[in-house]
């Protein structure tokens, strides 16, 4: 073995581990040809400046996510939105991240800007017409942002917070409806597991009934759902479980045996607990009461006019 | 229980809540990282060899609830919990306590997986009742949140800004090249904000650190001074230029450092106006370009105020003359 190794710690990142990647430094990095997808970004300076993580676990070896991204890429190349619902859940099982994680922006700019630059730009790269002369650009909080703006955090995010338990569907289910995606991410609402759950109930029977410009329906339920939040405290009315740890870390500690996830199935999340069934039971009833009363008001708004 | 106005009757009583003792994967925390006064608790550097390891700390938990207010009121199904939250985790862990018979007070414990938490997170208390036919309602909830921090060894609420010293031109930091002529540079973008001092400057350090006479002293408090109040202003800067709207025009303030930041200065900045118009007039201000240059006059102001910048500057005036005057009698 190379002593000269062993007693040097590698203190660089290299590109085939995942890293961290500072965030001042990333978005200094952030200009108008980065943006645009005319130029990479510049994956040496960025290396250098990155630190590896201090795990020799396998759910740091970037290859994996490589993989999966590319397929996402492949896959849906004429419906760029519709890979959120196929890539989050895959993605979530891919990384495998505690929350404590996955809140360090560092994380997320390394994969935004070193791992998976092309893959940003592909997703959101705004679709323009060809008058407009100015060459369109990815907004820069796609790369360096936030757990509800960066690219890839905010699909691991939404599987976070719309899993139940090991189950990946109804995440699937959330993610496959970009008004859920981007407006009720940004709600604290959803850290309650069964508030998320009864929501996406609601939502799902509203998708099933056909219900027209379900956007609208969804976004006026989310703000009719925030606004009752603070007078009501949904926690005493469907109280959660608390996490089981031990499933939780078992699964993160399993990444270095894992197989890759399935491209036609969906994987299996971490076994920490389903959420109470009589819970999101309650909340449904009571997010349904507040859907049909927001009903009521367009009525009476549409025939006053 | 706030400003705010509830269309139900609330409490006016202040629940209060103690942490009373904190368990780490079984054993005692040490006292010392329990503080009171400062309502904080430390849970990094916690004793053993594989301090870095631990996995969940639970802490004990006793609140006491305005009793003879809640005896007389209105309120039915009346129960209380802890909650444990951390916004950049998007963790809220939320336990229902039991009344204790003896004491009068509700007790219960509170697990914190360090797997959830990142940084910070917060312990309250809320107060939850049937009004009338709706159950559920919030009543009451504390004031002074506890505060919980992995990143730290000592049980401070108010964090310091890091200082970082390091030589712009040939050091480990490669972005700080181009500025190896600076002084100091402040970076706003992490999790806590940092300020990079720049060994490549002759003294500056020694200087800082300050062993010197009476002038020298002075000028290291202005030097400092200078430091702070520029921090400031690119702290204050940093977190406006992160304040957004949601759906409903209500500004969503960006958590952490960056709220402290302009909860601290918003008062200095644009005074006579609510937290929340305050904030909304920033937002408006930054947006529409109207305004925002009359603003960074009054933005220097409150920082050089935060930073004791008039003060500093009256010392190492005075301190200067002295010696001057010293020198020529």
């Amino acid at each position: 073995m190379n002593t000269d190794l062993s007693t040097r710690p590698a203190r660089t990142a290299t590109a085939d581990r995942i890293g961290l990647l500072p965030t001042g430094v990333a978005k200094r990095h952030l200009n108008r040809a980065v943006l645009a997808g005319a130029e990479p970004p510049a994956q040496v300076a960025l290396l250098r400046a990155s630190a590896p993580v201090d795990d020799a676990s396998a759910r740091w070896n970037s290859e994996p996510v490589r993989v999966l991204l590319e397929q996402a890429m492949a896959r849906f190349e004429g419906d760029r939105a519709a890979a959120d619902a196929w890539l989050a859940p895959r993605l979530h099982a891919t990384l495998r991240l505690t929350r404590g994680e996955a809140a360090n922006k560092d994380l997320w700019a390394y994969l935004g800007l070193i791992v998976a630059p092309d893959y940003v730009i592909w997703r959101h790269r705004p679709v323009v017409a060809d008058e407009e002369r100015r060459t369109p650009t990815v907004q820069s909080a796609r790369f360096v942002g936030g757990n509800n703006s960066q690219a890839l955090a905010r699909l691991w995010w939404a599987a976070e917070l719309f899993r139940d338990g090991a189950d990946y569907a109804p995440a699937e289910f959330a993610c496959g409806n970009q008004d859920v995606l981007n407006t009720a991410l940004r709600l604290d609402i959803m850290e309650h597991r069964p508030t998320a759950q009864a929501v996406l109930r609601v939502v799902r029977r509203l998708a099933d009934a056909g219900t027209p410009r379900l956007g609208d329906h969804v976004n006026a339920l989310t703000t009719a759902v925030r606004v009752a939040r603070s007078t009501l405290v949904f926690e005493a009315l469907g109280p959660d479980e608390l996490p089981d740890e031990a499933g939780l870390l078992d699964w993160v500690a399993d990444a270095d045996s894992a197989p890759p996830v399935s491209w036609d199935r969906l994987p299996d999340g971490p076994d920490d607990g389903g959420v109470p069934a009589a819970s999101v039971a309650t909340l449904t009833a009571l997010f349904e009461d507040i859907n049909t009363h927001l009903a009521r008001a367009r009525d009476r708004r549409s025939s006053a006019a | 229980m706030s400003r705010t106005l509830y269309p139900y009757p609330v409490l006016f009583g202040r629940p209060e809540l103690e942490i009373t003792r904190v368990r780490v994967d079984g054993r005692q925390l040490d006292f010392a990282k329990i503080s009171h006064s400062q309502r904080s608790v430390a849970l990094d550097g916690i004793g053993g060899t594989d301090d870095e390891k631990w996995q969940t700390a639970t802490l004990d938990v006793r609140a006491t609830l305005p009793e003879e207010e809640i005896a007389d009121g209105p309120w039915s199904e009346l129960h209380c919990v802890a909650v444990l939250e951390e916004a950049a985790t998007e963790t809220r862990i939320v336990r229902r306590l039991i009344k204790d018979r003896a004491s009068g007070t509700w007790q219960g414990s509170v697990p914190l997986h360090r797997s959830r938490h990142r940084s910070r997170a917060t312990l309250g208390v809320q107060v939850v009742a049937a009004v009338g036919d709706v159950r559920g309602r919030l009543i009451g909830r504390s004031e002074n949140d506890w505060v919980l921090d992995l990143q730290e060894q000592l049980p401070v609420r108010d964090k310091e800004i890091d200082i970082v010293e390091v030589d712009f031109r040939d050091g480990p930091h490669v972005w700080l090249r181009p500025f190896k002529d600076a002084p100091w540079f402040i970076e706003t973008d992490g999790d806590m904000p940092t300020v990079y001092l720049n060994q490549g400057v002759d003294g500056l350090g020694l200087l800082l650190r300050g062993n010197g006479g009476p002038a020298e002293k002075a000028t290291a408090a202005l030097v400092n001074a200078q430091i702070v109040s520029d921090a400031w202003v690119t702290m204050f800067h940093a977190a406006a230029g992160d304040l957004e709207t949601d759906e409903d025009g209500n500004v969503r303030v960006p958590p952490g450092w960056r709220e402290s930041v302009l909860l601290a200065m918003l008062p200095d900045v644009l005074p006579g106006l609510s937290p929340t118009d305050a904030l909304h007039e920033l937002l408006a201000r930054r947006e529409d370009g109207d305004g925002w240059s009359t603003l960074q006059a009054r933005v220097q102001y409150a920082a050089s105020l935060r930073a004791q910048l008039p003060k500093q500057l009256a010392a190492t005036l005075r301190a200067t003359t002295l010696a001057s005057e010293g020198a020529t009698r």
